[in-house]
């Protein structure tokens, strides 16, 4: 069964994948007219910055068993049993944030969404584009994503692609990394700006102390 | 990758072309565009800013992100900005183009510009006039310098008011002087837009737009007025003359040479060179016919509206043109030149030549002309393209020509009604004619290519309104037969009249794109002979496929001289609704005219006429219901 299967080394933090997967939970389906919508539909991915301030596509792992569902007394969270996509029931979540504290990765969100009931604040989280995957396409983050951070794909295939990657790169003669040479450039004059300001800060922190 | 069953023009030649170009492994505009979906869509909607590099900043449309740049600009400011940035380029661009003309006048004037002349003395002395030049005694060539002594000072920053905004009707300079949008030099106005527009200088969302506005008025009334009228000077008014048009004017027997981009001034030497005699002999020793000269983008337009060489097709058709594997070698000069043709060329025999100090372009070979050597490196690249025609392998020419008649420049409309506006003013007043409609502007291949042309002229003509056209419109109209005189019958009633009564067609090609002066200076002389202002005139203006910003500086430069115009691909302004509100409504207040958006050409129609037709209303004419 494919899946969405996260790469975050390919990240560039461009959050397209945001726009695309607030879009698609809409009820025009289009960008701005999604925009113009009240409630405004909101994403279920969400890009967060690392230690360098490199993006990391962040987003619903459908664990199982899931934390959340076992959390959930209302009943609200339950599995899909073909697609084993964790789904949240908008009519019966009563909006206590119990998954919100079980979740070990911070990916549900509370809000009035155009495709919950009006007036009202439900736990909001990624569906695997359920409707969308019915429909033929894949999960409109993964077709907005252009440099490869999100694919859908069979689990089993991506993590031979990634053996396979990981070891090329263990043979003596191969180039130290497979990223572009650009890529790793911005990569490396962010990590030493970044560092410049921690240390500067230590050492602050030194003379104070 | 592209879906098999979207079309993607409404063009025969187009579409037998590409399905060469595929058989051929050619990749098109089609499919890169295809690869770039979905295109971002921060940037779409004008919330990216790339100004400084505190950035590169977006605003999260739905909220959630962040709402303003590091800068501390939010969604009015940085979508203001950009499309700022956007009209800058496109002035920048135009009249640079018509720096490059005054050049050549100053260097025809002095002798250095060998070759050139001036072609038509009238003219000169008339713009001279409008520059305040007295002109008599002196001698052609003195006045020649005179005038490109006194354009340059409209480059400048040395005066109040450029010369030619003179031409606008009192009302509207009094709209430009109030609203401080009289443009005071060309290129000072591009300057002031690029430093207004840096990180903290004007952070007034509205205070920049005016700017870009009075930034566009100095390339519509200056820069690009320049370009036409200097043209004129140099290469002779324009007059209708018979021409033909579509993929189907690349000849098999013939060395054919395609010119592409914009400046007349490579392309008019390179005309002259293909009747030199000796290498029309070379070329008939080489087993060919002839030399036959063709042209693609505008600096087709300008050979066709001067000497009626024919057209083989518009933006979107460049590189289909080469996939005839007919084209012994395409000669550039800049703008809208896709940097991917060289690439398309390697495929075929085809020479591709460059010829500017400022346009390179991958895989093609430079050769730069100058006013001094132009003369003499035409030679040299026509007497390549003739060897050229030996190498040529499969040739597919896949249509017949279209005929069509070109040149009607506002000397010509003017002088076809008996030198006076008149009987346009009157056939207006009596309702034959509603309006007339400026269709303008490039291919997108966001919109199926000509549709949004051939679908706007076919229903605005159909309701008896006049169209005249420039730029890449103007050959998709020709190439669906609207150009002919013959073409009255698919006009409404009245303007079929009014067509048949002066033997013109419906649709007039009024030239190239920095030519879309020649439909200010023809609105201001209706307004004139009305009395009234040109926001008052039923007239408008639409870009139905336009993608460059060249032509977002055209629409800016339309709407604040008072033409209502609109746009069928969205700009990137939907991030702010403040600026989106602005451009569509309020700036009725200020110029009298706005912008509309729709993609859709037969929606667009039924906005046009109403626009017509309400304008029609406030003068006290007739009024036709639009259903």
């Amino acid at each position: 069964m494919k899946q969405v299967v996260v790469h975050p080394e390919r990240c560039v933090g461009c959050m397209q994948c945001m726009l695309a997967c607030a879009t698609s939970h809409s009820k025009s389906l289009s960008l701005f007219a999604a925009t113009r919508e009240t409630p405004q539909p909101k994403p279920r991915i969400h890009v967060g910055a690392g230690r360098f301030n490199e993006g990391f596509p962040n987003r619903c792992r459908h664990c199982d068993p899931a934390p959340c569902q076992s959390a959930c007394l209302a009943g609200a969270i339950y599995r899909r049993a073909n697609t084993g996509t964790v789904l949240i029931n908008p009519d019966r979540c009563i909006n206590c944030a119990s998954c919100a504290m079980a979740c070990p990765y911070g990916v549900i969100r509370f809000h009035e969404d155009p495709l919950g009931p009006a007036g009202h604040s439900i736990a909001v989280k990624c569906d695997n584009c359920s409707s969308r995957v019915a429909n033929g396409l894949i999960p409109a983050c993964v077709e907005t994503c252009k440099s490869g951070a999100l694919t859908y794909e069979e689990m089993d295939a991506a993590m031979r692609r990634k053996n396979r990657a990981v070891a090329r790169s263990m043979s003596l003669d191969a180039a130290s990394s497979a990223m572009p040479t650009g890529v790793a450039l911005l990569k490396t004059v962010r990590q030493s700006e970044l560092q410049l300001q921690t240390s500067a800060l230590r050492s602050q922190g030194g003379d104070n102390a | 990758m592209l879906d098999q069953n979207k079309e993607l023009t409404v063009t025969q030649d187009g579409s037998r072309l590409y399905e060469k170009a595929k058989m051929d492994g050619i990749e098109t505009v089609w499919e890169r565009h295809e690869a770039q979906q979905p295109q971002c869509g921060f940037c779409d909607m004008g919330l990216s800013c790339r100004i400084c590099i505190m950035g590169p900043c977006r605003v999260d449309p739905f909220g959630e992100g962040p709402q303003a740049g590091v800068c501390g600009a939010d969604a009015d400011i940085i979508v203001a900005r950009n499309l700022c940035r956007m009209v800058a380029a496109g002035a920048a661009s135009h009249s640079d183009h018509g720096r490059d003309l005054v050049e050549v006048l100053a260097g025809v004037a002095d002798g250095t510009a060998i070759g050139y002349q001036i072609r038509d003395e009238e003219k000169l002395k008339r713009v001279a006039q409008e520059y305040g030049l007295a002109i008599d005694g002196k001698s052609t060539l003195g006045l020649a310098g005179e005038l490109a002594q006194a354009m340059m000072e409209d480059y400048g920053m040395r005066q109040k008011a450029i010369k030619l905004v003179s031409r606008a009707p009192e009302k509207r300079r009094a709209i430009w002087e109030k609203f401080n949008l009289t443009p005071r030099g060309i290129d000072r106005e591009t300057s002031e837009m690029m430093h207004r527009t840096h990180m903290g200088v004007d952070n007034n969302w509205q205070t920049l737009l005016l700017q870009a506005m009075r930034n566009a008025l100095s390339d519509g009334w200056g820069g690009s007025m320049i370009a036409t009228e200097v043209s004129d000077i140099l290469f002779g008014v324009p007059t209708p003359r018979p021409t033909t048009v579509n993929a189907g004017v690349l000849k098999k027997d013939q060395v054919n040479i395609v010119v592409h981009g914009h400046n007349p001034v490579v392309s008019e030497m390179v005309s002259k060179a293909c009747l030199t005699e000796d290498l029309v002999a070379l070329a008939k020793k080489k087993g060919a016919e002839g030399i036959n000269l063709v042209g693609v983008c505008c600096t087709g337009n300008e050979l066709l509206m001067r000497r009626g060489i024919a057209m083989a097709g518009n933006h979107l058709m460049t590189e289909l043109i080469l996939s005839t594997g007919a084209v012994d070698m395409m000669i550039v000069d800049y703008q809208c030149i896709m940097p991917s043709v060289g690439k398309v060329a390697g495929c075929y025999h085809t020479k591709m030549i460059s010829t500017s100090d400022k346009a390179q372009f991958p895989h093609m070979e430079h050769k730069e002309f100058h006013p001094d050597n132009a003369e003499q490196k035409a030679v040299e690249v026509v007497r390549e393209a003739v060897e050229n025609f030996a190498n040529r392998g499969d040739v597919l020419v896949p249509v017949a020509p279209q005929k069509a008649v070109g040149g009607f420049s506002v000397e010509t409309i003017i002088g076809a009604l008996g030198g006076t506006p008149e009987p346009l003013v009157e056939a207006i007043k009596a309702g034959k004619i509603r309006g007339a409609v400026g269709i303008v502007g490039c291919n997108n291949p966001k919109i199926k290519h000509d549709y949004g042309h051939v679908t706007l002229t076919r229903k605005l003509i159909e309701n008896d309104i006049l169209v005249v056209d420039t730029g890449c419109v103007s050959v998709a109209n020709a190439k669906a037969g609207f150009k002919l005189p013959e073409a009255a019958d698919m006009a409404g009633p009245g303007l079929q009249e009014i067509c048949n009564a002066l033997g013109i067609p419906p649709v007039l090609h009024m030239g190239s794109c920095v030519d879309n002066v020649r439909i200010l200076v023809l609105v201001s002389a209706l307004a004139n002979a009305l009395g009234v202002d040109i926001s008052d005139l039923p007239v408008a203006g639409s870009a139905p496929e336009w993608y460059s910003e060249k032509a977002v500086t055209i629409g800016t430069y339309f709407v604040a001289s008072g033409v209502t115009t609109h746009l069928g691909p969205m700009p990137p302004i939907t991030g702010s609704m403040n600026v989106v509100s602005l451009l569509t409504d309020g700036l009725k207040d200020v110029v009298g005219a706005t912008f509309a958006v729709q993609p859709d050409p037969e929606k667009a129609a039924h906005f046009l006429r109403q626009t017509i037709e309400e304008k029609r209303k406030a003068l006290g004419l007739d009024v036709r219901t639009v259903g």
